[in-house]
């Protein structure tokens, strides 16, 4: 087992060579917010990452050449996407880059800001925003704007607006206050689709025919076509997707339940994959040179591993959890890998030429617990010495063991009555007061402390009116207060109690402290702890 | 006058233990160190079949210091006192013991001490040989006095010409008293040098252990025993060594080795035979008992392991009587609490509850702090549906025995039944940390994590 795992180790060393690793790269980022473009059009390659920064703070645009950093732009608000993409035939060909963040799409020419492009809103159902100007104007109340706008929701073509949805689920008391407030802002449409979308994937030509594959919130997945306006297809998932990759025409999918599924373009499952661990993220590797498209999935086992299909390339451990992945060329070498981590840290691998990706079945044939040998040991001669004694005199055996387990019963119910009526027990046996108390003492001596857990495990009665006194040998220990009121038990509640014990004799003898709860005006105690008190050393070695 | 055996292994004292400055690695390579966590992986039986003591460390046999509470891990832990030890644990090795055992002489003599070791003048007396060693002895076993052997050795070892190997053992046993470890390893070679002698190999070996270094222990008693073939003393220290380590097989070995030398070793016969009855054979394990109580070892415990094993190898007319003779022999309530326990086993083997129920409820009356009695206790009550008692249980179970991985998996059940997710996957968190490799664990946590994700 061993050494076929590390053969394959080796195998992984022969395939990625180690270019840079910087743990401390501060580099805080998403497999959505790098991009690999030649940005000067030298054919060197560089790395466009949007830096989270810490939190809200130090959101950076940063470029890596080769292993260092380049430039720092400053974001104003979270990057979710960072592309670059040629925006002219301006010869050299220097790609432009497009950060998004918030409602914006900030675009970089020769890294510097070039222009912002805010997201248009979505046309709006007409009905609706007639009834939005009706309220503008007073002219309807609450009331008969609800119902209008039920009624609009019902029939529309065009689906309502996210504030007029908000409104319908309002109580009646506060439609008032929501129309007053909203009605002089002029209304927008900004989803078009049922849920919260997380990732996105998008193919073909805008201008011909192209697909975009949604993964949303509530853990659908919409595949959108150029001449629909409703999803045309839908995938639904019983988790959240937290990773969405397109393969040629298949979508390959991680979802938070440790699984990753390939799904066709018109939804159908194909396949299902178990991995060991949560996903941390997922990337495309695609080495055009073999033309060689496969899943690259960060692990949180400090593993990132490589499918193309459901076939399990290569393993690639890693120093620190990955968070981010990206592929491609990078400086002058096509196949670089690069990795984030969640420390910050930057790795950077390159697939060696000589790289040859074998497929192999994940699972071929019975698992392997199956040929694992139990230890299970034999049956010894004695043992069949034993049994045959044990079939000769089975009546007398049987007998012998009836009796002693009568008086067993007896004198187990004797002591056990004996417990009862003394409530030796730490454990309360009546219903009223169901209680119990664990005593532990700790230190070396020669002052202890005793530590009194005491809990009440009644459903819903607290108990009340308890106190607790001490049983000792005066000339050997000293207790401060031997006698003290419990508070009011809340059932299901542990309330350590703390008290000191004074060892007051240098001889090395130990005796037993008895502890008691009490009902108030009672004398028979409901409970009763034996503390085995240590030998104090603190005294002989002071 | 009563000798301490030098040689025997004594508990490390809490200032040791905390204030370590001997280990090297804070973090050993596995199989390389006494006090790793030892319940990542187990070589031998696992927990679910064989009880671990508090480091995770199966239990042996046969009790010696030490192998009741292993290394702590935290503060709390060390301050505690470990069920089944009358003391808790000393503060430092120096003290504890030892010095008791210098009061004691003390106490017996009123009239003052017998020499007055402050006006003895120490280099007068290192010049006559036979007169220092037994001057030495006294300082060192009597007076306790460590101080003073130490500076009465030196000047004998230097007055010898440093060529007496007898005052190098001794001046090692000094330095192994003050902790000065490295010193007294010094010494002790030095000693091998000139004369080899089993004891000598025996407390070098122990200075290793000390040190964390049970691998050149162990090759330090490999090396006595190509001098010394075949001697008792260093086959038991090879294969405690082993026991400390997990390995449980090869301590096996050396135990049956070292019976062949003398069959009357008790703990070899003990640990023998725990550790058969722990590998599913309890006939066998019988045996091992019965050689035990021909021997004249009477008392609480051996007939309480003859009783057990009588259940498991099934010879039922002995079981019950083996018990009830415990029973009688029992000396405190400990003892009594422990062989209620067994027969609460017996009970519910043979499947009467309510007898199970009175039995545990009786050892806990005897012994507050038994924690398995705790756990089997929740576990009838949760038969009842007595949640809340049950839960209480299992959690006083939990904090007395941080190490079982029972009363946690137990809690985690049952905290998922009454829907109580939160609490059932922080418990079989727990009892994964202390038994990594139990299955049921590790479907409850797949099970809560697919709850969990779950839309």
């Amino acid at each position: 087992m061993s050494s076929s795992a590390d053969c394959s180790r080796e195998g992984e060393s022969s395939k990625w060579l180690d270019a840079h690793y910087d743990p401390v790269a501060g580099l805080n980022t998403f497999s959505s917010c790098i991009a690999l473009a030649d940005l000067h059009g030298d054919g060197d390659f560089k790395m466009v990452a949007g830096d989270i920064g810490s939190g809200p703070f130090n959101m950076k645009l940063k470029v890596y050449k080769g292993t260092s950093l380049m430039s720092e732009n400053a974001l104003l608000d979270m990057p979710t996407g960072v592309a670059a993409f040629l925006m002219d035939q301006n010869e050299p060909r220097t790609p432009a880059v497009a950060v998004a963040s918030g409602p914006f799409i900030y675009v970089y020419k020769n890294l510097r800001p070039y222009f912002k492009f805010t997201l248009p809103a979505l046309e709006i159902n007409p009905l609706e925003k007639e009834v939005w100007d009706q309220a503008k104007e007073d002219k309807i109340d609450p009331l008969t704007l609800k119902e209008m706008l039920d009624g609009i929701r019902d029939k529309a073509e065009i689906p309502l607006s996210v504030r007029s949805l908000r409104f319908l689920m309002l109580e009646q008391q506060e439609m008032e206050a929501f129309v007053n407030t909203y009605k002089q802002l002029p209304l927008k449409r900004q989803v078009g689709l049922p849920s919260v979308p997380a990732l996105l994937d998008v193919n073909g030509q805008y201008d011909i025919e192209y697909r975009i594959t949604v993964a949303c919130r509530n853990g659908n997945i919409y595949i959108l076509r150029r001449d629909s306006k409703r999803p045309k297809y839908c995938i639904e998932l019983s988790t959240q997707v937290v990773g969405m990759v397109r393969v040629q025409k298949n979508i390959i999918i991680g979802t938070s339940q440790e699984i990753l599924l390939g799904y066709s373009q018109k939804g159908k499952r194909l396949w299902t994959v178990t991995l060991p661990a949560p996903i941390m993220t997922m990337a495309l590797l695609e080495q055009k040179s073999r033309s060689i498209q496969a899943v690259l999935v960060g692990l949180k086992n400090l593993e990132v591993h490589l499918y193309r299909d459901k076939n399990l390339l290569s393993v690639i451990s890693t120093p620190d959890i990955v968070t981010s992945l990206c592929f491609g060329r990078y400086g002058r070498e096509d196949d670089t890998l690069i990795m984030t981590t969640q420390g910050g840290g930057l790795i950077i691998k390159i697939l060696k030429r000589t790289a040859h990706f074998e497929d192999k079945d994940t699972a071929p044939g019975p698992p392997t617990g199956q040929s694992i040998k139990l230890n299970v040991p034999k049956k010894t001669k004695l043992y069949v010495d034993q049994t045959l004694r044990e079939r000769e005199n089975a009546v007398a055996m049987h007998r012998v063991f009836q009796m002693d387990l009568y008086r067993l019963r007896l004198s187990a119910a004797r002591a056990y009555v004996k417990a009862l009526d003394a409530s030796l027990a730490p454990v309360s046996s009546t219903m009223q007061e169901p209680l119990t108390l664990n005593a532990a003492v700790q230190g070396i001596g020669p002052r202890f402390k005793l530590i009194l857990n005491l809990q009440n495990t009644s459903v819903n009665r607290p108990s009340m009116q308890l106190l607790i006194s001490f049983l000792y040998d005066e000339q050997l220990y000293r207790l401060r207060p031997a006698f003290f009121k419990v508070p009011l038990l809340v059932p299901g509640l542990n309330y350590p109690i703390e008290t000191f014990v004074d060892c007051c004799t240098d001889k090395g003898i130990s005796d037993i402290i008895k502890v008691f709860v009490l009902r108030e005006g009672k004398s028979t105690p409901l409970l009763t702890a034996h503390i085995n008190m240590p030998v104090s050393e603190g005294l002989v070695a002071g | 006058m009563v000798y301490v055996d030098e040689i025997d292994v004594d508990q490390e004292g809490i200032a040791e233990m905390t204030l370590d400055e001997n280990s090297i690695a804070q973090v050993a390579r596995p199989g390389t160190s006494l006090r790793q966590a030892t319940a990542k992986k187990h070589e031998g039986p696992s927990p679910a079949v064989r009880p671990v003591t508090q480091s995770g460390r199966p239990l042996t046999g046969f009790v010696r210091p030490g192998t009741q509470s292993g290394r702590p891990g935290t503060m709390e832990q060390a301050i505690r006192t470990p069920r089944t030890a009358h003391t808790a644990r000393p503060i430092t090795s120096a003290s504890g013991r030892y010095i008791r055992l210098g009061t004691a002489s003390m106490l017996t003599n009123p009239d003052g001490p017998f020499i007055n070791l402050s006006r003895l003048n120490l280099s007068k007396y290192a010049h006559s040989p036979n007169l220092a060693k037994t001057l030495f002895e006294y300082i060192f076993h009597h007076e306790n006095d460590v101080k003073n052997a130490l500076e009465l050795a030196a000047l004998a070892t230097e007055n010898a010409q440093f060529k007496d190997w007898w005052w190098k053992v001794q001046l090692g046993k000094c330095y192994y008293r003050l902790g000065l470890f490295r010193e007294a390893e010094n010494q002790f070679k030095s000693a091998l040098a000139h004369q080899d002698m089993v004891d000598t190999f025996l407390y070098l070996g122990k200075v290793y252990a000390r040190m964390d270094q049970p691998l050149t222990a162990l090759s330090m008693y490999k090396q006595g025993l190509d001098r010394f073939p075949k001697e008792v003393t260093l086959l038991c220290a090879v294969a405690r060594i082993h026991e400390e380590m997990n390995n449980l097989t090869s301590a096996t070995e050396y135990y049956k080795e070292l019976l062949k030398q003398d069959n009357t070793h008790v703990e070899a016969i003990a640990c023998i035979g725990s550790n058969h009855f722990y590998t599913d054979q309890p006939e066998i394990a019988l045996r091992f008992y019965r050689r035990l109580l021909q021997m004249g070892v009477y008392n609480c415990e051996l007939f309480n392991n003859l009783g057990l094993c009588c259940f498991y190898a099934q010879q039922y007319d002995m079981i019950l009587t083996s018990f009830e003779r415990a029973l009688s022999l029992a000396e405190n309530d400990e003892e009594v609490a422990e062989v209620w326990y067994n027969l609460g086993h017996v009970a519910v083997g043979i499947g009467d509850l309510n007898l199970a129920y009175q039995c545990f409820k009786l050892t806990l009356a005897n012994n507050n702090d038994h924690a398995e009695a705790y756990n089997n206790l929740a576990v009838l009550e949760m038969r009842k549906n007595h949640v809340e008692q049950a839960r209480a249980l299992l959690q006083t179970s939990a904090a007395l025995a941080p190490h079982m991985y029972e009363p946690h998996f137990n809690f985690a059940c049952l905290s998922d039944k009454i829907g109580d997710l939160q609490s059932s996957y922080v418990a079989a968190q727990k009892s994964e940390a202390a038994f990594p490799d139990h299955v049921e664990t590790q479907q409850l946590l797949e099970k809560l994590r697919q709850h969990f994700a779950m839309i």
